[in-house]
């Protein structure tokens, strides 16, 4: 049950783990863009080279990538499906004709584009977002990139605040939930078996201690924070500063060249076009 | 006669993982009937990992565990009953409370059984009276507690399924000193009036000289002594070497013999030890 | 002048359902810079409720009477500001029971840090601050873990720090070693003593362990509401019935003692420790 918590970021001193997270962050909302503006063979085929590139980079093993895309697999083979079958083309792309089902070679392109780009996507965001980043550095990222919302009133360092306490909390929580249940199994409850309504009532036993405790600990904690002299972000300096470096400005100007050669690639390069 | 029989039972924490963890490693000992067992150790001994054991909450990686003299896991369909016949107490059980009223909350563990409302209401009435829980505390809502009732209730929601073995990871943590006897002197009682056995866990060798007539004594996942209270408190040199030490009384004892003072070293209380002592200075007027 | 001065503090609370919660009924102390001090009493003899108002941190009153007056500043009185109240919680500092119920951050130092940072002190000194409370309550190698994986004694030497690193003149202990094991009780007290003894910080520990009672210069015992003893170990372990009829333990050694002292065998000087029980028997026997 830990691994849910914590088992996407993955451990390294890749040159992508040292990344600024706020460079990561703009880096992988114009991943995602880039990969909507692709078109044509060659720039899908530029957008794959670039998601092996990222696995390289970040020294995330195959194996691990490979597993979160299994996880989206049945989405894609239903997509595709879709692409292939109700894509329709010029009548000399036409390829195969049964009775009421026409395969166009341009729905066989879609379904591949379309394919690369949610595995790209995928590959992309897990990478600078997930991987490589822990949620409390994807946090502190969130909280300054979005620090201009503070001057209309947006309550961004309260939602930081909110966000690290449940990162910190969840594993407590998780180990609580366990012993709750191992408790009331020593009682004879039976979480395994039984009807769907006779399984959730079987959960009340465990819900209601796990709500009071989780109360309980909110107001202590809430306590101990303001003995530690919190008082909202006001005056607040922070220990860990956000630096950039020229590995940061690096990565936005590579990012930036791979955002030219898309749009070139799209406007430029013969061959099927999306 | 032994009640419990633990078997060459080793266990392992996520295995086949790179967080694999032997929290138990070829571990074997008994635990006699009508007998107040204590098992000790420090945090991260594998004594709380053990304690799920008895009732199968966990499933030993290798080993066994008997309970008169057969196997819990024959059929693991059954582990449930082994639930209602080894009762256990976990660390902190004031946070299993969760019914309306400290009744309702006690009588969980028999209505999960299957028993009959008459037999269930005796004995809530019966645990209650174990822990010293009033008729007006089992009408209160278990929140409305205080910390130690809180903790009596949820003991005798365990006793109210009168399991043959009583097992306690540390009862009294937390508690003071009032609220500590109270619970110490609860678990005597159900143990008396049923003739159940008992199994403490704790880390407070005063509890243990103190309740316990056999001793376990755990470290690094494995058993280091296991025997009378009077053969482990003797080998107070190797307890302290595990870091547990020895109760108070009985370094006492050590550091009299040290002075040149000769006295019995098979004393563990403060009440055996005013009893020897004044004989001691009697016998030198 | 006192570090903290309570003048005839009288409160009471009650919840919603009207049961009251902490009472203190008449209590007048005086606390000087730098003592070293355990509160005892059983649960709900209100000695955690003292310590919670001495910080503010109560949640609410029905009553309240008398004065607390902490560094010649009256906490009590109407005109307390919130930064009054700020400046307050700089000066005491508080480590409570459950050491997972106040580490905030996910990352050990970043945890220290949050004092300090409340502070908007410049960030080389918050490293520094750091720094130096995670040295003094040796947990220097711990400082990129994760708070959650560290045992119970560990995290509440975590905690510690993160009120050292605030550079508070005293510290309150509310119950800061019910939770734990012997091991991790051990390094707290002695990181409690490092604090008073080299630093010179105004340590009070409430508590209800005797044997911790025991090691403080000072012990002030607390029984419904008020307090019943105030001396040095030694006077206040001398009042046997008082401490019983306050549902309070005594160290065993001493309970021996005070037992073979009433049966007329003469046993001197002080004892609380087996060492010196002992070395006092042996001596009574002529050895």
């Amino acid at each position: 049950m830990k691994s849910v918590a914590f088992g996407q970021y993955y451990p390294s001193n890749s040159v992508m783990h040292r990344l600024d997270p706020r460079v990561k962050i703009v880096i992988g909302i114009f991943y995602i863009v880039a990969s909507f503006l692709c078109k044509n063979v060659l720039s899908f085929a530029l957008l794959t080279v670039s998601a092996l590139v990222l696995i390289l980079v970040s020294k995330i093993p195959v194996k691990i990538v490979l597993k979160s895309i299994k996880a989206i697999i049945f989405i894609m083979i239903f997509t595709a499906i879709l692409n292939i079958f109700w894509t329709k083309g010029p009548e000399e792309n036409l390829i195969l004709h049964w009775n009421f089902i026409n395969i166009y070679v341009d729905g066989i392109y879609n379904a591949v584009f379309i394919a690369v780009r949610i595995i790209s996507m995928i590959i992309g965001t897990s990478i600078f977002l997930t991987y490589t980043t822990t949620p409390i550095e994807l946090t502190d990222g969130l909280e300054r990139l979005l620090y201009p919302l503070t001057f209309i009133k947006v309550p961004v360092h309260e939602f930081a605040m909110m966000m690290t306490i449940a990162l910190r909390f969840i594993p407590t929580i998780i180990e609580e939930t366990e012993k709750i249940m191992s408790a009331q199994k020593a009682r004879g409850a039976d979480f395994t078996n039984g009807s769907l309504s006779k399984r959730a009532k079987a959960l009340i036993p465990v819900l209601i201690p796990l709500f009071v405790s989780a109360f309980r600990r909110a107001g202590e904690l809430a306590t101990a924070m303001t003995c530690r002299c919190y008082r909202g972000g006001n005056g607040r300096t922070r220990l860990k500063v956000l630096k950039t470096t020229y590995r940061d400005y690096l990565a936005l100007f590579f990012i930036a060249v791979f955002g030219a050669a898309i749009v070139l690639l799209n406007i430029y390069a013969p061959g099927y076009t999306m | 006669m032994s009640k419990i029989t633990v078997e060459n039972v080793s266990y392992v924490y996520s295995g086949g993982t790179p967080f694999e963890m032997a929290a138990l490693n070829d571990v074997s000992f008994e635990i006699k009937e009508n007998c107040i067992t204590g098992i000790i150790g420090h945090t991260g001994s594998g004594k709380s990992t053990l304690v799920q054991m008895f009732n199968g909450l966990l499933r030993p990686s290798s080993g066994r565990i008997l309970l008169d003299g057969r196997d819990i896991w024959e059929n693991p369909k059954e582990i449930s009953s082994i639930r209602y016949r080894v009762g256990l107490v976990m660390q902190y059980p004031e946070y299993q409370l969760f019914e309306e009223t400290v009744e309702a909350d006690i009588a969980f563990g028999p209505k999960n059984m299957g028993l009959s409302e008459d037999e269930i209401a005796e004995r809530v009435r019966e645990s209650a009276s174990f822990v010293g829980l009033s008729e007006s505390d089992l009408k209160k809502s278990p929140f409305d507690l205080s910390g130690g009732q809180k903790r009596r209730a949820a003991i005798a929601g365990i006793m109210a399924m009168r399991p043959e073995v009583l097992v306690l990871d540390e009862p009294s943590a937390g508690l003071d000193p009032a609220g500590k006897n109270t619970i110490f002197d609860g678990i005597k009682k159900y143990a008396e009036s049923t003739g159940s056995a008992v199994v403490i866990v704790s880390h407070s060798m005063d509890d243990m000289a103190k309740y316990c007539e056999d001793i376990i004594v755990m470290s690094h996942s494995r058993v280091a002594m296991k025997g009378k209270r009077n053969e482990i408190f003797c080998r107070g040199d190797e307890l302290e070497e595990i870091g547990l030490g020895v109760p108070q009384i009985t370094l006492l004892m050590r550091l009299l013999c040290e002075q040149g003072v000769n006295i019995s070293q098979d004393i563990y209380t403060v009440d055996d030890a005013e009893k020897a002592l004044s004989e001691l200075f009697g016998g030198a007027r | 002048m006192s570090f903290i001065k309570i003048r005839n503090l009288k409160y009471s609370y009650k919840d919603d359902e009207g049961s009251p919660l902490g009472i203190i009924r008449d209590i007048s102390l005086d606390i000087e810079k730098g003592e070293y001090i355990a509160i005892v009493g059983h649960n709900g003899s209100g000695k955690s409720t003292l310590a919670k108002l001495l910080t503010l941190v109560v949640d609410d009153y029905d009553y309240l009477e008398g004065s607390i007056e902490v560094d010649g500043v009256e906490i009590t009185s109407d005109d307390m500001t919130e930064d009054g109240i700020y400046d307050l919680r700089k000066k005491i500092g508080m480590v409570f029971q459950n050491p997972d119920n106040q580490l905030v951050a996910t990352i050990v130092e970043e945890d220290v840090a949050f004092g300090p940072e409340n502070l908007g002190l410049e960030r080389a000194e918050i490293r520094r601050r750091v720094d130096d409370a995670l040295a003094t309550v040796g947990m220097t190698e711990f400082i990129r873990h994760e708070p959650h994986r560290l045992s119970g004694g560990q995290k509440q030497r975590i905690a510690i720090a993160g009120i050292i690193a605030m550079k508070p003149e005293c510290i309150i202990f509310d119950e800061s070693t019910a939770m734990l094991d012997p091991i991790g009780r051990r390094d707290v007290v002695a990181t409690m003593e490092r604090l008073n003894k080299e630093d010179g910080k105004t340590v009070i520990n409430i508590t209800h362990y005797m044997d911790e009672a025991v090691r403080a210069d000072r012990v002030i015992v607390i029984d419904d509401g008020k307090i019943l003893l105030d001396g040095t170990p030694a006077e206040i372990f001398a009042e046997v019935d008082k401490l019983r009829g306050a549902g309070l333990d005594l160290p065993q050694c001493t309970d021996l003692t005070i037992r073979l002292k009433a049966k007329g065998i003469d046993i001197n000087g002080e004892i609380n420790t087996p060492e010196q029980c002992a070395k006092a028997i042996a001596a009574a026997l002529g050895k």
